[in-house]
């Protein structure tokens, strides 16, 4: 039961988000001069940002596009990494050092540095482009993970029978040792969604964000030009990262406990 | 001689890292679709015009020619002259921005590292009780704060609302300023050496060699900081090396935050203006800094843990 809740504040901030933007008409990218950087009021319940956007809107939309990346790019590194680490265990010897020291290089690699490399062939990076080059790097972890799980399950009694009746090794990698790993390495799912949107929020937040504006970084680079007028910009930008951050790695938790 | 072959094959990765970072930029912008000159001039060159920056830029060449000139350039220190500042060195415009991102990593790895230590001492020692669990969440905390979140909200606080410690990117700011900028950078470092350093302290709680350290009359004090701590250093050291690579994201996110000069403001402009090879220049610098770190981590691991020079 407590597991469940772990998914509540994810489920929260998804659903206020989402009931804003279906109900509230009000486009994120809507510009209305007169209100420009104005303190939240009756009708703009977290104010206004610069040229007058509402923060409300601009910040709900920005929460489910993160999340939606976020959770795209955790994912392909899980379908990625998971059988990748499975297969190095599985074939020991020198494929399996090799991946474990590429698993490394990767993990301690400057991901910032290697992100804006490669962003520099596009003039206008879309949310598109950062999933790409985040994705380049997401499988690590998971192939890491499965790496260290799977070599405890090489041993087992179950594979090595089934390496005895006959089996070959795609085969026991795929209905033996796989199915085994999942619940583990899953729980590493939160983390890599968290550190995603964090990312794509520092990535907006310097200027290498989708044009439109509406990323969390894009509010918390408008609070920081305004921070003496409109301060609110600023706390409301922050928050909302942390709020979306913290409540993925909470989600992410949800798992750990049914794997125990 | 094997600690020969270890340092040896640490260069030739640190080596490898580097050229990685460089042929991954390189190739970035001359392999993926679109023209780097018509990248830098807009659309609205004139073909007279793109030639002329072609040329300089030497992509009328074949590729294995640019790649060759290009790694030797960077052998030679020399990749050409700023694309926007016609007549100086890229190269120079870098040199001149290392320094300030170097000071602030460098401060910001201590400042963690000591605090991260300190707590996770606090955390494992007898001196906080019952209340060392506070530290460890403490802790769990700290390491799920997103920089980009808590620095903004700080500096408005500590900066600009009640004025405690001058705003960082003021060229009078001076020392205090810098050590605001990198305790910021220090905090997510600080917390994940303090959440390893306890659990491997606790690990090692249980080791012989420590209830023979406290057998033999030593404090809890003595126990801890000259025998538990320096086993407990290959996690501390690992972890601050896997951290180099968020630290020195989270350097390009303050210097953008403070307007700092440094090597994150410097890669950002060129990225803006297409000064491809100042951009070049500036990515592999940050790339050696990290580089350089993390060999030097790895130095200090031998140095404080016997087991770790075998």
């Amino acid at each position: 039961m407590r597991r469940v809740l772990r998914l509540v504040p994810l489920g929260l901030v998804v659903a206020l988000a989402a009931t804003v933007t279906l109900l509230a008409p009000s486009a994120p990218d809507r510009i209305e001069p007169l209100f420009a950087w104005s303190s939240p009021s009756a009708a703009r319940l977290l104010g206004a940002g610069e040229g007058g956007v509402d923060l409300l809107s601009v910040v709900s939309h920005a929460e489910l596009r993160g999340i939606v990346l976020a959770l795209a790019v955790a994912i392909a590194g899980f379908v990625v990494g998971t059988p990748l680490g499975a297969f190095a265990a599985l074939t020991r010897g020198r494929t399996e050092r090799l991946i474990e020291r590429g698993c490394d290089l990767i993990q301690a690699f400057p991901t910032f540095l290697l992100a804006l490399a490669v962003l520099s062939a596009v003039r206008v990076p879309s949310r598109l482009h950062l999933g790409l080059v985040f994705a380049l790097t997401a499988w690590a972890p998971f192939a890491r993970l499965a790496l260290v799980q799977t070599r405890v399950l090489r041993d087992a009694a179950f594979v090595e029978a089934a390496y005895a009746l006959g089996v070959t090794r795609p085969r026991v990698l795929v209905r033996h040792v796989i199915p085994n790993l999942l619940g583990v390495v899953a729980v590493q799912l939160g983390s890599a969604g968290a550190s995603i949107v964090v990312a794509e929020a520092a990535f907006a937040f310097v200027g290498l964000g989708p044009r439109d504006g509406v990323s969390l970084g894009a509010v918390l680079d408008q609070g920081v030009a305004a921070m003496l007028r409109a301060p609110h910009v600023l706390i409301v930008g922050a928050l909302a990262v942390f709020v979306t951050s913290s409540s993925m790695l909470v989600a992410g938790r949800a798992i750990e406990g049914r794997v125990r | 001689m094997r600690a020969l072959r270890a340092a040896f094959s640490r260069a030739l990765e640190a080596a490898l890292v580097l050229l990685l970072l460089a042929s991954l930029v390189f190739f970035a912008l001359r392999l993926l679709p679109g023209d780097p000159a018509r990248l830098v001039l807009g659309d609205q060159a004139s073909p007279a015009e793109l030639a002329a920056v072609r040329a300089r830029l030497h992509t009328d060449e074949p590729l294995v020619a640019q790649y060759a000139r290009f790694l030797s350039g960077l052998g030679t220190l020399d990749l050409g002259d700023s694309l926007r500042r016609p007549g100086v060195p890229a190269l120079r415009r870098v040199a001149t921005a290392l320094g300030p991102t170097a000071r602030l990593a460098a401060l910001a790895v201590g400042l963690g590292s000591a605090f991260g230590v300190a707590m996770a001492a606090l955390a494992f020692g007898p001196w906080l009780g019952a209340r060392r669990r506070w530290v460890e969440r403490g802790l769990v905390a700290l390491a799920a704060a997103p920089l980009i979140a808590f620095a903004p909200l700080l500096t408005f606080a500590l900066a600009v609302k009640t004025r405690l410690v001058p705003l960082p990117g003021d060229p009078e700011a001076g020392t205090l300023g810098l050590v605001f900028a990198s305790a910021l950078l220090a905090v997510p470092l600080a917390a994940h050496v303090g959440r390893t350093g306890h659990a491997s302290l606790v690990e090692l709680g249980q080791g012989q060699f420590l209830v023979v350290a406290a057998a033999k009359g030593a404090g809890p004090g003595r126990v801890l900081f000259l025998h538990a701590l320096p086993a407990a250093s290959g996690p501390i050291l690992a972890v601050i090396a896997t951290q180099l690579g968020a630290l020195l994201g989270g350097a390009v996110v303050l210097e953008r935050l403070f307007e700092r000069w440094g090597l994150g403001t410097l890669i950002l402009e060129a990225y803006a203006s297409r000064d491809l090879p100042v951009l070049e220049g500036a990515v592999v610098a940050a790339g050696a800094l990290f580089v350089v770190v993390q060999s030097a981590a790895a130095f200090l691991h031998a140095l404080l843990d016997p087991r770790a020079r075998s």
